[in-house]
Parts: structure tokens; sequence; C-alpha cells
């Protein structure tokens, strides 16, 4: 984790804390606007660090947001940085929308096609935005927390 | 009894039928053996027992096998070239068939006497060429069709190499002569009729294999290419291409393809002994026996080869002939010429 | 050297048309259900697109349905082939966010299951790799030794292949004097074995001409698409979770790392015969050093309760960093698990590679990249 590049990422992140890599895995956490978000994509991958993982967390009925999740690690030593970006829209919002960073690292193209079938998220200017997992006609989004609840099941009869 | 068989051969016009019924019993029960023999081998090779159940040592095995592919039902794909699609099993089938009947078992025992005994096999081994093309375009299917396509060339291919080899071999005869047991006078060999070869290896003691050692080695692994057998069987490649050329083609229709490529493996392991390794020659036991003994020898080199080696790509597959086999096999020739010439 | 055929070169012709090919997702080849739809050019790939999802079982729904006890036995069917390096890495995962100690002797019981279990994983992908390139016979042999890994792994654990031997805190049954005599037992077949598929395979002529310069992924393209594993080792990058990010006792053992910078098909091939060595060594390593003791914690609680935050792990495994993101909310129901396989990655560089390739090349390719599908579909 260098100095140089903290300092290049100051002005895109809203915040940025370290933590504790022992108990939780992560050794600095940021947060980022989606406007800035490719920036602080370059600024890592201009480091030398990998885009390891992306992920999306439903928090549209706690804090009115989908949070996506970015982790970047460095393969010489280890160094993952967790950034968190936020898309507004509560329960009823019609989509979200983010930018798409798989034209910087080619590894999270397919990364964004699960997150788009998986919670809806739309990747713009993603060169192919297509079903990956679930059959093409599917029309629902599965890890939506409102989706698939046991508790909403109907009973059956057997 | 003898006397009587010969004079119904000779003379009745069941002759015909009565010598094909005669060859495709022995063929039938060729391929049989094979199959088994195949089995066999490659389960002992893979550390497994091979057939067991059905007869001793699962010798009934084929026969079993057979049983059950004449017994289903016969599927047409739709949209197949119906005249093609239905013609290939058959053209695969009857040339090879042919070329059995040229083949000398002993000094006296050959079905069809013919001075050009060797052009008239390799004429034959060129039509199944055909067949393989018939099925893998008339099949409607792409994974036939590239398996066909790549059938074709890699046959076309290696026959020239096939053919040089024997060549050399052809010179060789041609340059030695041979006595005939009666008469005691040197008869000039004729290099192309099967007979003569193998003659002339008995009378001189010597199995061309000595002589022609290069040649021999070439003939082998063109005779591999020839038979589409590992590590030559891309157009059969089944985790690429499913089955290659033969895939829309079930029960009886497939077995036709099937006994045609052992039959064909017989063939080219047959030519092998005649033109390399003595022919019927060998002491004690009868001409015929050794024959196939040595015959059957070649085969077990050719599946030992097959369950040891994985397959070549295509364009490696015809880089090897035409930048290695063939140049080969050519100065293989001249040098032959030269030697003959000379001496 | 590039694997772009010059058109002259192909059957089809520089102009021919470009006909589409499917392969899948039944294909006496492809490991397991992939479909790959192929647009050629003669003999020649112009255009390779995989098609995934066939095997999704929502895994990463169901984690979040469960309690973290309960999502247990779903660790080891994600990727079945490295099922114990899974089972026991979610273990390990969880203990470190709530802290649970594991005893001495649980930690090397845990490294002999994970090394064994990359062993049968890289056993299994060498006879299907040759079996994809038409050498039968070899698959038949290392299934052999295959067997004797899942026999000593069933003896103790009581599964074959997806296990659930680990629990929080330790492993569930003990290792006893017969597990460690077998498994040494093992280390000197297989060494004597992987001599043998030195000579008669990784020296074989037509492999090499099949392997060599086939299939390159350069490092930049690598990093690029997140690839890890033997993979990335393979094509100059020295990155190993196990010494990235030690875990589970790892720091413990000498072992190397190997790394081959040419990252074609066959340096991934010799990779992975190195990582059966390497394994080896730490085995041996560990029945040595074996101490006595519990395996699990006398006291242990009823609920795994993750607090709340952001948490992740990574492991090892056969195919590279597996990495499982874990987002609490105080019960012990998990908000959201993500797990971050490594096959998922290493397909996705598949499109790229394999254009201007031969369809010959393709099974070669994907082969070589040694993909799991349930792993990328879960």
């Amino acid at each position: 984790m260098s100095k140089a590049l903290l300092e290049v990422l100051e002005p895109f992140t809203s915040s940025s804390e370290e933590s504790d890599y022992g108990a939780t895995g992560i050794h600095r956490r940021h947060t980022t606007t989606l406007d800035n978000l490719a920036r602080v994509c370059e600024a890592f991958l201009g480091a030398g660090y990998i885009f390891e993982m992306l992920s999306c967390i439903d928090l549209r009925e706690k804090e009115e947001i989908m949070r996506l999740c970015y982790t970047f690690n460095s393969l010489e030593t280890a160094d993952r940085h967790l950034v968190h970006a936020d898309i507004a829209g509560g329960l009823e919002a019609e989509s979200f929308e983010a930018p798409s960073i798989s034209s910087l690292a080619r590894g999270a193209d397919w990364q964004e096609r699960e997150t788009f079938e998986m919670y809806g998220v739309t990747f713009v200017n993603h060169p192919e935005l297509e079903r990956l997992l679930l059959p093409e006609d599917a029309d629902f989004f599965p890890l939506r927390k409102d989706f698939g609840r046991i508790e909403d099941a109907e009973a059956q009869d057997d | 009894m003898p006397e009587t068989l010969s004079q119904l051969l000779d003379d009745s016009v069941l002759a015909m039928p009565i010598a094909a019924g005669l060859i495709m019993g022995a063929l039938t029960i060729n391929v049989l053996m094979l199959v088994w023999a195949e089995r066999k081998v490659s389960a002992w090779i893979q550390r497994r027992m091979g057939p067991t159940e059905v007869g001793p040592f699962g010798l009934l095995q084929t026969l079993a096998d057979m049983l059950k592919l004449i017994s289903k039902q016969l599927i047409t794909p739709s949209n197949v070239d119906k005249p093609l699609f239905h013609l290939a099993p058959l053209l695969a089938f009857a040339p090879v068939i042919a070329a059995v009947a040229l083949m000398p078992f002993s000094k006296s025992l050959i079905l069809v006497q013919n001075d050009f005994g060797l052009l008239f096999v390799f004429a034959f081994g060129g039509i199944a060429v055909i067949a393989i093309f018939m099925a893998g375009w008339g099949s409607n299917n792409k994974y036939a069709l590239l398996g066909a396509i790549r059938s074709v060339a890699q046959s076309i291919s290696y026959e020239i190499p096939l053919i040089l080899s024997a060549l050399s071999v052809v010179l060789v005869v041609n340059a030695m002569g041979f006595t005939l047991a009666s008469g005691g006078s040197i008869v000039v060999a004729n290099g192309l009729d099967l007979s003569h070869i193998v003659m002339a290896q008995d009378q001189h003691g010597l199995w061309f294999v000595l002589v022609q050692p290069i040649a021999a080695i070439i003939y082998f692994i063109s005779a591999l290419a020839e038979t589409n057998r590992a590590p030559f069987d891309i157009p059969e490649a089944e985790s690429e291409l499913v089955a290659g050329f033969h895939t829309e083609y079930s029960g009886m229709r497939f077995s036709m393809f099937f006994f045609a490529e052992y039959t064909n493996m017989l063939i080219v392991s047959m030519l092998a002994v005649v033109l390399f390794f003595g022919g019927w020659d060998g002491p004690v036991l009868p001409g015929p026996l050794w024959f196939f003994l040595k015959s059957y020898m070649v085969i077990f080199v050719m599946m030992w080869v097959r369950w040891t080696f994985p397959r070549l790509r295509f364009d490696q597959l015809m880089t090897f002939c035409w930048k290695v086999m063939i140049p080969l096999s050519i100065l293989n020739l001249l040098a032959t010429a030269f030697v003959v010439a000379v001496l | 050297m590039t694997n772009a055929v010059p058109p002259e070169a192909t059957p089809g012709g520089g102009d021919g048309e470009v006909y589409s090919l499917n392969m899948g997702p039944q294909h006496p080849s492809m490991h397991g259900v992939l479909r790959l739809l192929l647009d050629l050019k003669g003999e020649e790939v112009v255009k390779a697109k995989p098609v995934v999802g066939y095997s999704h079982r929502a895994h990463e729904k169901m984690a979040e349905n469960r309690n973290t006890l309960q999502f247990l036995p779903n660790t080891s069917r994600i990727d079945y082939l490295s099922g114990m390096i899974y089972n026991l890495g979610y273990c390990q995962a969880i203990e470190k966010i709530l802290g649970i100690e594991v005893s001495e002797r649980a930690v090397y019981i845990r490294v002999i299951a994970n090394e064994l279990n990359r062993i049968s994983s890289h056993l299994l992908w060498f006879g299907t790799f040759l079996l994809d390139l038409g050498g039968i016979t070899p698959f038949l042999y290392s299934f052999d030794d295959r067997e004797e890994i899942l026999d000593i792994l069933d003896q103790v654990t009581g599964s074959r292949l997806t296990y659930c031997y680990g629990r929080f805190g330790g492993v569930t049954m003990d290792v006893d004097e017969d597990f460690l005599a077998r498994t040494t037992a093992f280390l000197a077949r297989i060494r004597e074995r992987l001599g043998m598929y030195d000579d008669l395979v990784a020296k074989n002529v037509i492999l090499r001409e099949r392997c060599i310069n086939v299939g390159v992924i350069s490092t930049e393209m690598a990093k690029s698409y997140g690839v890890t594993g033997p993979s990335l080792r393979a094509s100059g990058v020295v990155y190993d979770v196990r010494r990235a990010e030690p875990y589970g006792g790892y720091e413990k053992f000498d072992f190397d790392v190997p790394v081959l910078h040419e990252g074609d098909t066959m340096a991934r091939f010799h990779i992975r015969i190195s990582e059966i060595e390497e394994s080896c060594k730490i085995i041996e390593q560990a029945i040595k050093g074996i101490p006595e003791g519990a395996i699990l914690p006398k006291k242990m609680p009823k609920r795994f309760k993750i607090p709340e935050g952001e948490y992740y792990f990574a492991v090892e495994s056969a195919r590279g960093h597996f990495g499982m993101y874990i987002v609490g909310d105080g019960t012990d129901v998990p908000a959201k698990l993500k797990l971050r396989t490594p096959s998922f990655s290493n397909l996705s560089a598949m499109p790229e590679a394999l254009a201007g390739t031969m369809l010959a090349d393709t099974i070669a390719i994907v082969g070589s990249i040694d993909v799991v599908m349930p792993e990328i579909d879960r």
C-alpha cells in the first residue's frame, strides 16, 4: 500500500480508512461515487493491482441504496482494498445504473453480467450485457432480498 | 471330398457365390476376432480385464455386439442426401473384400492370380476414400462433414508414401530373380505380382524388412494413417467430433463401416507381411498359418501404438506427411533405384 | 509466437465462409456442462463464446437462507473436485471472523487433507486432459492412483468426493496410525508413478507438438482477467494464496511455488505435475510433525453469529484463488455470501485465448485451464 497510490485515490474517494486485516481480511476500505468509479479503478490498475471481485449488496429496504462492492488486490504482497459505490434507489426504484469498468479490467466483463442478472444493476457501456447463469428469458433478479423468500412461498399440500 | 469341392469350384456356375460366401465368412470371423483382440489388448494396456462374461474369455462378445447392431432400427435422419447416405456404407465395404482376394496365402493358395496384384490392392484402397466422403457429405451434419473432409485429405495424402515405399520393394524384386520349384530356370520376377514378391523373399532367404527398413517404417506409419488409426484418428476423434464421418449412421450401416475399418486393417497388415516380412515363408508350420500369424503380429503392433499415443492435430498430421514422409520415401526410392542400377 | 493461423494455411481458405459450430453442452469432451459457440472458418476459430449456467444451483441464495452451520455441506459441492479445500476453507473463514482457536493437531490434519485433495484433483485433470487429446490410457492409471487417495480420505471422513469434514474449530474425526501409514505409502507410490508419467507422457513427442506454443496466455492478459492458480503461474506470475496470505498453518511448511513463463498449454501441464510433487513434500512434513492433541475445542457455541461488517477470506484451491466475501448483520444467517471462484475468471479469459486457434486446439486449451463448471455456475 504505497503512499503514492493513496495520494492518487484521495480526490476520488469520499472516505478511506484502514481495516483490521487479521479480523476481516481487508487491508483498506474506500467509498466512492459512481462518477469517480472509473478513476478509482484506473488508479488501482495503474499501480499494478488486479481486479479481484465485484459483488452487490441489496440495501434497498434498509438504506434505499444498492451497494456495489469491488475488491482490488496486489499479486506481489497481499493488499486488499474494498471499494464501495452506492446506487440510490429504494424498493420501488425502476432501474439501477452504474458505469462499466470492463474496458479497464477485462475480468469485470463476466462479473458485471452476473451482477446484472442477479440484482438488476445495468452497467452502462458494457459490450454485451446478457444473462450469464440464468436462462435468457428469465425476467426476475434472484439475489434481491424480496425474491424467493421462504416465507413468501406458497404452502403446498402433497 | 476335396476333389468334388474343387471340381465344384472350377466348373459350376456356383463357383462365384460359393467363393464369395467363403470369403465373407472368413472375413466376418476375422473381424470378430480382431474386435475381441482390440478390446483385450486395450484392456491389458490399461490395467483392465476387457470382456470376460460372454463366452470363454469373452470371445463371443463381438458376436453379441453384432447381433445387437443388426437388431437396431435403421434411422435415416431427415434432409440427408438419400442416394449418397445409403450407398456410402456399401461402397466402404465392397473394395476391402475384393482386395483380400488378391493376397497370396501360400505358394498355391491364391484366390485370384493376377500379374498386377499390388496395383489392384492400392486401387481398391482408393475407392474407400470416395465412400468416406459420401458418408460425410450425405449426412447433412457439420460434424460428419468436418470428419469427412479431414479423412479424405488424410487418406489421399498418405497414399503417396504408402505407394512409394511399396515401389521401393518392387524395384528390389524386379532386380532379383528367383527359380521356380519345378523347371529350375531363373524367372524374371514381376515386382507387381504379390506372389512373386513373396517367392523372391523365400528363395533368397531374406525378408525385405532387412533390405528396405526405411520403406518398412514409412509403410507402417502410412498404413496407420490410411486406416484412420490413432495417432492419426482425427477423423473419428471422439472427444472432438463425436464420431466423425459416421456420426449419423446407426445399426447395420454403422457395423458396415466398422467391418470395413477392421478388414482394411487386415489388408494393410497382410500387404505389409507380403512386402516386408516374407509372406507365407516360415519353418515347420504351414504357409497360410505363418501368413496369418505375421499379419496378426502387425495388427497387434498397430493396436499397441493406438493405446499408447495421443492423437496428432490435423495440420501437424498433414505437415508430417508432406514435409517428412513423402521426401523420405522419394529419397528411399531414388537410393534403391541407384543401388539396383549399379549392382 | 502467436496462435493465429495465416489464412492461406487453413483448409477453408482465407475468405471462406464463416460457419458456426455448437459444441456441447452434451459432448464427449467438454469438462462439465459447457457450451461453446464457435464461429469457424475452415478449421480456424474466429470467435468463441462460452455459454454457462447449466448447473446453476443458487448456492449464494441458499447461503442467505441458512445459518452458518447449515451452509457447511454446500461448500464442498461448489467445486466437487476440491471439495475438501472449499469445506475447510469455509470453516477457516468463519473461525477467523469469530476468532475461534483451532488446535495444532487439527491444523496439521487439515493441511494433509487439503493437499491430498489437491493431488487427487490434479490427477483427475491429468487423466482427462490426455483423454481429450486422444491418449486414453493414462486416464486409467491416474484414476487408479486417485482411488487410493479417495479410499484414504473415505476411511477418515466417510465420503469419497464431497466432504463435510470440517467443523468450526477443527475437524470431525481424528486420524489414526493407519491413516498416516497409508498416506506415507501413497506418497512413495505417486512419486514413482510421476516418473512413469514423465517418461511416457510429458516427453511424448505428439503431446509436445500439440501443447507447446498452443493457447498462450500472456501475463498482461492473465492479470487483466483475474486468472489465478496454475494458469497464472504458467504465465510467469508467482502468486499462490498459501504464500501471499498464509492461512491454516501453511506458514509452517517448506514448499516451492513452481512458476514458468511460456504461458502455453505445456507450461500449465508442467506446473500441475510440479504441484503434485510440492504437495507430496508438504504432506511429508505434516506427517512428520503432527502433534498429539484434541481435534475440536471443548466448548463450542451453539450458534455462530457473524458480527456486523464485511469480511473476505481466500484459500488456494486446485484451480486458483477461491475467495469468500461475507457480509454479516449480527445474526447467524449471513446477509450476503459471495463466492469468488477461480474457474469463473479463468474461463472468462477463454474467448480471447481461443480466437485464432484451430478447432483441435480448442479442446486442448480449455482442458488445460482446468475448469469445473459447477464452480462457475454455483
